[in-house]
This record gives C-alpha cells, structure tokens and sequence, in this order.
C-alpha cells in the first residue's frame, strides 16, 4: 500500500490523532500563556527579578523532553494528558516571558508618561496602554511557544499522552513491518500541518487584534 | 491678582547625587498668566516642573494648587486637574484621535454626549477639522497636529492649569512659529495658567508673560517681565544666558561692508624701516602692516623683525587672512581664527587696503544683532497677542 492510500484509509484516526494532538497542545499554551505574561508582567520592572526569571525559563528549556517526561511521570507519579500538559507550560514559558518582557519595557517613556500626566493609576495605564502596545510582541512569543509545542506534545505518547505521537510510536514499534515508514510519515506530516496551522492562526490573529494605530 | 501655584522650599535630591537638582526653589506662578522656567540644560527646570503635577516625587518641601497642599494628595486625582503637555506628545498610538483627547473626561467619568460634544469643542479650538480627524490614528498626523492633538488632550477637561515641557521643541522652525502664535491666540481665549519650559530664550521672551531664569539647582536667578529681563538684567548670568541665542547664525547673515572696521597701524614698504617703527610705535598693537604702492597689504611684521637695516620685502609673515566687503561674517571669523596675528584684512575690489576686522568688531555687531534680535520677538510676540495678523515672513513660510 503506497502512503496515499494508507493516509486515506486512516483518514479517522488521523483526524481523531490531530484534534487530540492540538486540543493537548492549546491547552498547554493557554496555561502557558497566562502563567507566562503574569509572570512577564510582575518582572520586567524589576531587572534582578527579570534576568532570574529568564534564566530559570531558558535552562527549562535545555532539558530534553524525553528526560522532562520521565522526570515529571516520577514527579507526579501518573500518566497520561496532566504531565504531558505540565512539560507543555513549562517548555513554553521562554520565548512568553522574554516577548512580554521585551514587548512591556520597549514602550516608548513619552507614552508612558503621559498616561500617568492624565491621571491613570498603575493598573489602567498597563491594561489600557502598554499591555495593548506591547500586544503584538507578546503575541509573537505565543506563537513561537505554539509550534515550539507542537513537537514537544508529539513526543508525550510515551508517558500516555494523547496525539500524533502515537502514529510515530507505532511506526517504531513495527519497525520491519511495512506499514512502519507508512504510520511514522502519517504522524510526523501531522505534526508538521499542525504546526503551520498553528503558526498561521496566530499571524491572522495578531492581525486582527493589533490596533489600526500601530500596525 | 491671586497664585494659581505656589511652591514653598521644593527640592529634589537624587540618591547618589552631590547637589540637588532643585535647590529650596520659592516660586509663584499668578493665575492666568504664562510663566516660563528657562535656563541652560541640567538647571533642573523639568524637574521642576515635573515635580508640580508630580511625574517626579519632590524630596521636600511644598506644592500648592490654588492655596491647597496638593503634596501628599492623590498623583492621579492631581494630574486630572493638570494639563500635560510634552516635547515627544506620547500620544497612544493605538487609540483614535478622539479617545486620545478623551482620556481624562473619560477617567472622570463625563457621559458620552457630554464627551462628543467636548471633542467637537477642541478640534476647532485647535483649528482642525473633527470630522476629517476624530476617527483617524497619531501616526496619520503631521508632527505639527500631533502637538495640537497634545494641546487638545491637555485641555480637554479644562483644567486651570497647564504645564508644558518644550510643546515646540521637536518642530521644524515654521510649524514651531506658526505653534506659538496660535497658542498666543488661543491663549486669550481660555486664560489658563500656563508653566512652560523651553531653553530657548526667543521663545521664552515670545511666549512669557513672565520668565523666570534658572541656573543650576533650579535658582531662580531673574523672576520678571520679558521687557525687564532684556532691559536690566539681573546679573551677568542672565546677561549671559540671553545673549545665548543664534549669534552664529546671525554673523552667517551679517556682510562685512555692514559693520565698522577697526583701524590698524600701516606703513608702505618704499616708505622704509624707521617709518614702519614710528606706525608701531604710535599703537598699542603688536605688529604694524606693511602695504605696497598700491596700498595692498603684503606682510606683517613685529617690532623684533623692524630692527637692524635692509628692504622690507622679506620681512615678517605673509597677509594670507584677506575678506573683501561681500564676505560674510562668518567667513571672516573663519578667517581670523586662521591667521596668527588674530586680525583679518579688509580690502576694496582692487585689492587695496580698508581696515580691519578683529574679536572685538565681531563681538560688537553680535551686541548689534541681539538687541534687533529681541526687538523683533518682543515686537512679534505684541502683535500676535493683539490679534493681528502673524509678520509678513511668517505668511510666506506657509
């Protein structure tokens, strides 16, 4: 069976894989997400907190997802979508923190200052001017997040998650099988689609939420 | 006539600083009146200013806002009774025109209709157009707009008072002067009191109804009418700081044929040695200029060089500093600086001798040019603020 065939012949399960896939995946980003630009919007004021914060993301991100899942299965002592989802948040905190970081302090003062010359308290002025300003940078560091996890959730079929990986997996396991290059292609063009979708739904959306003003 | 402000031995220390930026600075600001803080950069004047609706916390002392201490009161609540204006503008690029001017109506709560009503107001008080321009974005705008934009934001909810930190400074030199006199206009019709900072003293003198000159530390070294300050000057800093402005670009305007030349002792080379020494001799200058027959000046020679015998061909330097009439000022400063006897020679169109130019005739026109200088802003600033029709000049450059 050529691997046309064999796709479209497992065209359900494909599709199943890839909802799964991406539903682990928006989820460890949403938890990421927030985490993130909170943890980006308590340091980046504060530059001793700023450059701790930023490394402890930076060395999680060295750690090799095969190591990070067989930490956090001992860790968390289960299996299946929660640690997975945990090494997601983890792995995406990064590039969140530094673009919010970077989007935050890169707000020209004169703005800055004049939102405080008209009267706004600390909470408005960052909600209603340099969060919005800082939006499109910050937007770019979840979207890098986005399809840097993509790759990583691929792998979390070894600790029970759920996703693409499994087809990858299954394709190693019956490695002299000849569907195994058939099942390994199926999972990793997956996995490559998901992450342009990805990458470009969340173009469309900065796209859309950046004001007119600053684009 | 009662203070609007008033602020009482305010001072401003910054940690690791020797001096304070402000110094026990005493300062009454009249109610609508324009006060300007001038002074060379680093005499604290924004800070001062900045201090007023406390964009920077004072260190110590007092700030009052129309008799009542307004230094532990509520930053934001103050700054809503205070309008900013500053050189960037820091309008916010991702809101509209209209929800920029809106800001502080908006904090205070104004209801919507109140607020439109408001905008339509300003736009045309600033002289543009709210249907073209509500709607549209900062970066749409001219740096011109943007600062009437910013002088619109400022005023939206009618503050008593206005504090601006050089509104015209990033501007080209004819949107800054056409800025200026619409704010003069504008000014007669609101009445607001007005702090205004800039370091260029044309503007203060423009724009002042009071200048106060501050050196280091925020000192007020001169509190006064623009006339007064230029008529008698308190001291020789003042006397100093307002002849700071564009002498250099005066003495590029001034011919030489414009000033008087000094005279300077010369003697004709045929004439020989003993009557070269008799014209040194007869001045207090170092060195005497020889001419040829012709009158034209050939070299300078010092005393030293006079003695003993022989022609004079030879002696001392070659004339090489030579301006004719035409020449700017400039051109012959350049000249001067060149030339080791420090002097510059004036010479007609056939080369001959007509004097010459030196420190002190170029310091003397400079005096000149100054005086015309703020004769025609202190003339401008009255016409504009009688109503009448910006100068002629003004009008071309539009």
């Amino acid at each position: 069976m050529n691997f046309v065939e064999y796709a479209v012949e497992n065209y359900d399960r494909l599709l199943e894989l890839s909802l799964d896939h991406l539903a682990v995946v928006l989820v460890g980003l949403l938890i990421g997400g927030v985490i993130g630009i909170a943890l980006g919007i308590t340091v980046y004021q504060r530059p001793h907190l700023r450059n701790a914060v930023l490394n402890v993301c930076g060395v999680i991100l060295t750690v090799p997802s095969l190591a990070m899942y067989a930490l956090l299965l001992s860790l968390l002592g289960t299996i299946g979508a929660m640690p997975v989802i945990v090494a997601l948040v983890l792995y995406s905190l990064l590039p969140i923190v530094r673009n919010t970081v970077t989007g935050l302090s890169g707000v020209d003062a004169a703005i800055v200052e004049s939102a405080k010359g008209v009267g706004m308290g600390r909470w408005r002025r960052l909600l209603s001017i340099e969060f919005p300003l800082a939006w499109p940078v910050v937007l770019v560091g979840v979207r890098v997040s986005a399809v840097l996890l993509v790759g990583v959730a691929a792998l979390g079929t070894i600790i029970g998650g759920p996703g693409l990986g499994e087809l990858i997996f299954a394709g190693l396991r019956v490695i002299t099988s000849p569907n195994a290059v058939n099942l390994a292609l199926l999972g990793t063009l997956g996995v490559v689609v998901i992450g342009m979708l990805l990458d470009a739904a969340f173009l469309l959306l900065s796209r859309l939420t950046t004001s007119k003003g600053v684009r | 006539m009662t203070d609007m402000i008033a602020l009482e031995q305010l001072t401003k220390n910054y940690p690791g600083q020797a001096r304070p930026a402000v110094d026990k600075l005493d300062l009454t600001i009249p109610e609508g009146e324009i006060v300007i803080l001038v002074g060379p950069s680093g005499c604290g004047k924004t800070t001062t200013l900045k201090m007023i609706n406390r964009i920077i916390e004072p260190s110590s002392g007092i700030i009052r806002l129309q008799g009542e201490d307004v230094t532990r009161a509520d930053p934001d609540e103050l700054r809503r009774r205070i309008g900013y204006v500053i050189q960037q503008v820091g309008l916010f690029p991702h809101q509209t025109i209209g929800r920029n001017i809106a800001a502080v109506p908006r904090l205070l709560g104004w209801s919507r209709q109140r607020i439109a009503d408001r905008l339509d107001e300003l736009l045309h008080l600033v002289g543009m157009d709210p249907a073209t321009y509500l709607g549209r974005y900062p970066k749409e705008l001219s740096g011109g707009q943007r600062q009437r934009i910013g002088v619109a934001r400022a005023l939206a909810a009618d503050p008593p008072v206005m504090l601006m930190d050089e509104p015209f400074g990033a501007l080209d030199p004819i949107s800054r002067e056409r800025l200026q006199n619409e704010f003069l206009r504008l000014q007669g019709q609101i009445g607001k009191t007005i702090v205004f900072v800039t370091h260029d003293i044309d503007e203060a003198i423009k724009m002042g109804d009071r200048i106060a000159i501050l050196r280091e530390g925020s000192t007020v070294a001169q509190y006064d009418t623009p006339e007064t300050v230029l008529a008698a000057p308190a001291d020789d800093f003042v006397k100093e700081f307002i002849g700071s402005g564009a002498s250099l670009k005066g003495l590029g305007l001034a011919r030489v044929r414009e000033v008087s030349l000094a005279d300077w002792p010369t003697s004709q080379i045929s004439a020989g040695r003993e009557a070269a020494r008799r014209a040194l001799d007869s001045s207090d200058h170092g060195w005497v200029l020889l001419l040829d027959e012709q009158r034209r000046p050939v070299r300078w020679v010092e005393a030293r060089a006079l003695q003993g015998e022989g022609s004079l061909d030879r002696v001392g330097l070659e004339v090489r500093a030579i301006v004719e009439p035409t020449a700017t000022l400039v051109g012959a400063l350049e000249s001067m600086l060149g030339s080791r006897v420090g002097v510059v020679v004036v010479v007609d169109g056939s080369g001959a001798f007509l004097g010459t130019i030196d420190m002190r005739v170029i310091m003397s026109a400079v005096e000149v040019m100054r005086a015309a200088a703020h004769k025609r802003v202190l003339d401008d600033r009255r016409r504009v603020r009688a109503g009448q029709e910006p100068p002629a000049n003004a009008i071309a450059a539009q």
